[in-house]
């Protein structure tokens, strides 16, 4: 009995619970909402049957909430204020919630799957219920943050990621499908909710959804039903959502899919698995047509996707393929029509080409070939593809060509095969250049700028040159046409570069020398008029426009040897400037300067090569340089002889001409500035007027010590000197056409020479005038003479100067300050010295008179003295130091003392050559009575001279 | 109203709004498939177009497929409609009869979504009424039959795997409706244990387990109760003989050691099984178990034998019967499977062909009880 009414309770309850759900379900009747939730949720706890019902009615519970939720929402936007939120809809989902998630949670494994179909479904019919109200649906994310912010739906996005996390190791499938599913009914407005799912698990929502579409795929037997399919575009609306954020679970996913279809199936797998593997790359090719997105994914890293291995494996496949698309050369069409539309691997793509033309191993020959022979026809089909585009490109300028974009960006690897030596490889890396060159040409210089740089063989030279002159190139383009082409900018940016790297970071040694070679080769192939490309003068005119960083580079001091004489080789070919001065091109004055500092520049490296046959082409070189500058400008002319003379008297480089280098005398302690000895000077002895420390000596050091400085031989320092006078006088060249058969040199530039020597030797600016003034004014002048003296005596290469200038007369006037304080200084030393030091310090004696000498010598050559004074050089060694002291002085002092060594003395004959006749010269007595007397006084040893210089006088006819 | 003619009947009910129309239509319905001892051909055609246009609403008033389905609420607003007219009627042959005009042989696969879910909820009420006009209708369709499984099928699903909770509350169901029960046990022995196509077998849940072995050893009687009350069907009907769930439950504890099942459940399960044939009373005619039944796991017990053999074969290569021996859930099997051939022998419950039972169970691997099982058959000889 009691089982009979414990029954009937039951039985009136559950049935009370369902005539109460049904009746509340089906009237409008305003009835309690919580209430029927609340029985709703229990007769789906007690009577599962009833759960279609049920759910049915939540359906409509959830709609009038987010119903309820956009009406809000739409008053706000009307009044601006946001009506209160309904707690009777809050209530009943949380309610609801609150059941299902337990549920989920209790028994995943059978509701799971129900509940999310149901949720999915609903959320489906709600966005596109409420698709456009209250919100413009303008992307993805706005979307979901206004779904989120309702509660009804943010509920069924939480039951679903909860049934899918707690099937996400069993069951995906099920669910996945139904997200599909349902993203097919009601795409777009159902994208929020895929991104959202897709996010939580991007993993599995990935692999699943491409799993899915696999299968919806196989179905498809031809390329034409396979682009209709809804299923397909849903995957690619859901990949490409995820894309955003998850590109590379994504590639990942793509690839993992593309690997298990290559691997040979195995006897577990079940027989549908074999047509799935046969389609996945078309589906993946498709995917890719239909998404860009997805297209990116697929090509971002297909250089380590598709090796050479797999392509001979894909091989297997291809057939299968080409049934699918129909033929062959459709599938060659939709594939080449893929890579064109690449944004990224596009460089990568053609560099898989590539490596399949140069395929090396491959067991079956057949396939090789066929590999090789479809990469070949593919790779000429895509570069025509390009090359027709980029031409309507140049008619509509509005569209864009995707790959171009990638091969801009991967210029870089671009760069790695045009520096290739198979012709191949080189020639399509300069057609792609010159493909990114027609609408890029910042790009295409600086591929050039690479090829330029790194050129190894004429090859890859002549292809940089087929770049330059490409009729697909604008060369009318700014700023292209005003910098002086396509090439010049390569140039300037080389140029450019190259001072910034010498600035900023020396770590990355880039071979300038064969850059340098490889603009000398260039330059040379023009200059040969063989090639028809180059008769446009497009090196040279590409230099012209560069002259002036071109020269300053050469001039600068960081270029190899090497480097020099190919830039000297280069610049001499280039023939500027131009003696006839026809060309229309006017160098600029800086470069002209630079230009010359350069030349001299490359004197000094050509002075210290060692290789004798460079070391003379070099000079060569640089003299033809110096007198086309010289001549071309007065300006190069003074820079080129200030820099010359400044740079062998008084820099390192004057040790080549033997001179002493006074900066490596060190004493004990090192070197001591003059300034400090005498600071010191001044604080410990009382000041008296002479108590400078003088260069002959530091006081408790001793006397100053003679360093025979240098290494260099004799005969080599001699060398230098000659080619350094040789220089000179390249500077000095007449003009074309005006030289004359006696005089080979302008005046002008030596006098010039001549200044300059006074300029430089001369350490002030007083006293320089050519007038010799009384002897004892000496004693005022005696510092500076000293001065003069020893830069005479340290460097050889004065004398040589002077001689060069004595021979060129009058210019030797100039000079006449530097004479006088030798002079005045040999006289000062004859005095001191006793005829005892003739054999007690014979050196000191020798060296005295050595000087002596070579003065009276110089003055002679310019015909300062006249003879017979001209001859005392031959009498002096004779002679004693007092003599010698009242010859220098009555005869040498006193005459150039009233005759001042000016040009006005020298007449100009018909040749045009100066000169002093010296039967009309003659001095009077006055000047030659001491001499005289001296050499009668020692006849024994002079008789020969003195017959020679006083009696056998040539006499005016 | 019984004098308005066909489509006078329809007219009228046309009228009314849906749940209405279902309920009037069914009384309708019962007069006209009662009221009479035996039905017109006139009258059970009316009655047909009644169900599907204004019962099930499968076609419109044309006889049109219709497009849309009725909703969930819809379908259960039906199935409430259904289960007040089935609880209303006391008589139940009238019941019956309805009840099977309703789903009966050639509609029941389009109706089985609303047959299942009247029954399921008819099971969770529970409703005896409606409980034993299902038990009728699985014992006149076949309770092995596609129908009745896929019956059993829809109600394990609603209440052992959606809602386990609601467990308890059945293990008072042998009571209420032990036909019902019986029948049902029938086709649930059928979905498990069973050679698929794809030889995928699958296990019946805990639960389903548990409740089944606690209903059989509550009540011994219970396995036979379809076969003890015949159901009352409209005259003129053959009432059909019901199978008992033993051979099928049997087959369960049998192979549930060879597909590593073993627990504790499946003893009891046994035992209780093994109760229950001896509760059996003894008849002249023996009708409980089919021999062709009894010998169904012989052939899953040779497939095991012949894997195990071919699986170690390459190792030992030796004896074969001696492998058996000490195959311990082999054994285990041969024992549960000689203990029922011996308890269904001993009260003599088993019918067909006996003989042929005995042949394959020679042909089995060696089991010392079987071989005494058979060893006392050929003496009783």
């Amino acid at each position: 009995m009691s089982h009979t009414t414990i029954r009937n309770v039951q039985q009136q309850d559950v049935i009370y619970e369902l005539k109460a759900f049904i009746g509340g379900s089906t009237q409008d009747t305003k009835c309690n909402h919580v209430d029927l939730a609340k029985t709703a949720l229990s007769l789906l706890k007690t009577l599962p049957a009833a759960r279609d019902a049920v759910l049915e009615y939540f359906c409509v519970v959830f709609n009038s909430a987010t119903q309820n939720f956009i009406v809000r929402l739409e008053t706000e936007i009307a009044t601006g204020q946001l009506p209160p939120a309904s707690e009777e809809d809050e209530t009943i989902i949380s309610e609801i919630h609150t059941v299902i998630s337990s549920f989920v949670s209790l028994n995943a494994e059978s509701w799971a799957p129900i509940i999310s179909t149901w949720s999915l479904e609903l959320l489906g019919e709600l966005s596109t219920r409420y698709a456009g109200r209250a919100h413009v649906s303008s992307g993805v994310n706005e979307t979901l943050q206004l779904w989120m912010s309702c509660r009804a739906t943010r509920t069924l996005i939480d039951i679903t990621t909860q049934c899918l996390s707690s099937l996400i190791h069993s069951d995906t499938e099920a669910c996945i499908n139904a997200l599909l599913d349902t993203s097919v009914k009601h795409s777009p407005n159902f994208d929020w909710v895929v991104a959202h799912v897709g996010s939580c698990f991007p993993t599995t929502v990935i692999t699943r959804v491409l799993s899915c579409g696999l299968k919806d795929f196989c179905q498809n037997k031809s390329y034409e039903q396979g682009c209709d399919s809804p299923k397909i575009k849903s995957v690619v609306g859901i990949l490409g959502h995820l894309a955003g954020s998850h590109c590379d679970d994504i590639s990942t996913a793509l690839l993992d899919l593309f690997t298990w279809s290559l691997q040979p199936p195995s006897l577990q797998e079940a027989e549908d698995v074999k047509p799935q593997k046969k389609a996945t790359v078309p589906f993946l090719l498709q995917l890719a047509y239909l998404s860009p997105t997805l297209l990116v994914a697929m090509c971002k890293d297909i250089k380590s996707i598709l090796t050479l291995d797999v392509v001979i494996k894909l091989n297997n496949f291809i057939d299968d393929w080409c049934k699918y698309f129909g033929s062959p050369e459709a599938l060659q069409d939709f594939i080449v029509n893929l890579i064109i539309k690449c944004d990224v691997g596009g460089v990568q793509i053609i560099n898989i080409l590539l490596d399949c033309i140069f395929i090396g191993k491959c067991e079956n020959e057949v396939v090789k070939e066929r590999i090789k022979s479809t990469a070949n026809e593919m790779l000429e089909y895509i570069l025509q593809e390009i090359d027709l585009l980029i031409r309507t490109q140049i008619q509509q300028p509005n569209t864009s060509i995707n790959i171009l974009d990638s091969f801009i960006r991967e210029a870089e690897d671009l760069h790695e095969i045009l520096l290739s030596s198979e012709r191949i490889k080189l020639k399509t890396a300069c057609r792609i250049i010159i493909f990114i060159g027609c609408n890029n040409p910042s790009v295409l210089v600086k591929s050039s700028v690479f090829l330029f740089k790194n050129a190894k063989s004429e090859e890859h030279l002549a292809f940089l040159m087929h770049i330059l002159t490409n009729e697909l190139l604008d060369k009318t383009r700014e700023p292209y046409v005003e910098k002086g082409g396509h090439f010049a900018v390569v140039l300037d940016q080389v140029f450019g570069k190259m001072f910034e790297k010498t600035s900023a970071n020396d770590g990355i040694i880039i071979d300038t020398h064969r850059m340098w070679k490889n603009l000398l080769t260039l330059l040379q192939w023009e200059k040969s008029d063989q090639i028809p490309l180059l008769r446009s003068k497009l090196i040279s005119r590409a230099i012209y426009a560069n002259l002036t960083s071109l020269t300053r580079a050469f001039g600068s001091n960081k270029l190899e040897h090497d480097e020099y004489h190919t830039v000297a080789e280069l610049l001499d070919l280039l023939d500027l400037p131009s003696p006839e001065g026809h060309q229309s091109y006017t160098i600029p004055i800086e470069a002209i300067l630079n230009f010359t500092f350069a030349t001299v520049n490359y004197f000094f490296v050509c002075c210290r090569e060692t290789d004798v046959t460079t070391k003379f082409i070099g000079y060569t070189r640089t003299y033809n340089i110096l007198k086309r500058l010289t001549l071309h400008s007065k300006a190069a002319k003074m820079r080129a002889l200030r820099e010359l003379l400044e740079r062998a008297l008084f820099t390192d480089d004057k040790l080549l001409f033997g001179a002493q280098a006074e900066s490596i005398i060190s004493y004990n302690g090192g070197e001591k500035l003059l300034l400090d000895q005498n600071r010191k000077n001044n604080k410990t002895i009382p000041l008296t007027k002479n108590s400078s420390v003088l260069n002959g000596g530091v006081i408790g050091s001793g006397k100053r010590k003679q360093f025979d400085s240098n290494g260099l031989s004799k005969e080599t320092v001699a060398e230098n000197m000659e080619q350094f006078i040789r220089a000179i006088k390249a500077c000095c060249e007449l003009p074309w056409g005006e030289e004359n058969k006696t005089v080979d040199l302008s005046l002008d530039s030596l006098t010039s020479v001549s200044l300059l020597l006074v300029q430089f030797i001369s350490p002030d600016v007083m006293y320089n005038g050519l007038p010799w003034p009384e002897e004892e004014f000496c004693k005022v002048t005696i510092e500076r003479d000293f001065y003069i003296r020893r830069l005479f005596n340290n460097t050889p290469l004065l004398w040589e100067l002077l001689s060069l200038v004595a021979v060129y007369r009058p210019t030797l006037c100039y000079c006449s300050v530097l004479l006088r304080a030798i002079t005045a200084t040999l006289l000062h030393q004859w005095n001191s010295t006793s005829d005892q030091s003739k054999t007690a310090d014979i050196e000191k004696y020798n060296a005295i008179m050595d000087t002596t000498i070579k003065v009276i010598d110089i003055m002679s050559l310019g015909q300062l003295l006249p003879p017979p004074l001209s001859g005392i050089r031959d009498v002096i060694p004779y002679l004693k130091c007092s003599e010698i002291v009242q010859v220098l002085r009555d005869c040498i002092w006193n005459y150039m003392r009233d005759h001042v060594p000016s040009p006005a003395l020298f007449t100009c004959d018909a040749s045009g050559v100066y000169w002093r006749d010296p039967t009309l010269a003659r001095p009077p007595d006055i000047y030659t009575t001491t001499l005289r007397i001296v050499m009668q006084q020692n006849i024994k040893t002079v008789g020969h001279l003195y017959s020679h210089m006083f009696i056998n006088i040539p006499q005016v006819e | 109203m019984s004098q308005l003619s066909g489509p006078e009947i329809k007219h009228t009910l046309r009228k009314l709004e849906f749940p209405l129309c279902a309920k009037e239509a069914l009384t309708k319905i019962g007069q006209l498939l009662i009221s009479n001892r035996t039905p017109t051909l006139k009258h059970m055609d009316l009655a047909l177009d009644l169900m599907a246009e204004l019962v099930f609403c499968e076609v419109d008033r044309r006889g049109n497929k219709r497009p849309s389905p009725l909703t969930s609420i819809d379908e259960l607003q039906l199935i409430d409609a259904l289960y007040d007219y089935f609880n209303s009627t006391a008589n139940e042959t009238s019941r019956n009869s309805v009840f099977l005009s309703l789903f009966s042989g050639t509609t029941a696969m389009m109706r089985l979504g609303v047959l299942s879910k009247l029954v399921s909820i008819a099971v969770g009420v529970p409703s005896p009424p409606i409980l034993i006009s299902a038990s009728t209708w699985m014992q006149q369709l076949g309770n092995t039959s596609p129908n009745s499984i896929q019956l059993a099928k829809a109600l394990v699903r609603d209440y052992f795997i959606l809602a386990p909770n609601t467990v308890p509350k059945l293990k008072i169901l042998p009571k209420i409706a032990p036909q019902f029960v019986a029948n049902f046990l029938t086709a649930v022995a059928n979905i498990y244990f069973c050679d698929g196509k794809k030889d995928l077998f699958t296990f019946p849940p805990q639960c389903l387990l548990e409740t089944i072995t606690f209903w059989i050893k509550e009540n011994p009687g219970l396995c036979i109760a379809a076969q003890q009350m015949q159901p009352s069907l409209p005259q003129g009907a053959i009432a059909m003989e019901a199978t008992t769930p033993f051979a099928g439950l049997l087959k369960w504890c049998i192979l549930a050691s060879i597909y590593n099942q073993d627990f504790d459940l499946y003893g009891q399960l046994h035992l209780g099984l093994i109760s229950s044939i001896l509760e059996i009373p003894v008849l002249t005619t023996p009708r409980a178990i089919s021999a062709q039944h009894l010998v169904v796991p012989a052939g899953s017990i040779h497939r095991y034998a012949l894997e195990t053999h071919s699986k170690l074969k390459r190792g030992e290569g030796g004896d074969r019967q001696k492998l058996f021996k000490e195959d311990q859930t082999l054994q285990l099997c041969l024992d549960r499977f000689a203990q029922a051939v011996q308890v269904a022998l001993s009260v003599k419950c088993v019918y067909g062909n006996i003989e042929d039972l005995f042949t394959q169970l020679q042909q089995l691997p060696q089991n010392r009880l079987l071989h005494i099982v058979i060893g006392t058959h050929k003496q009783n000889k």
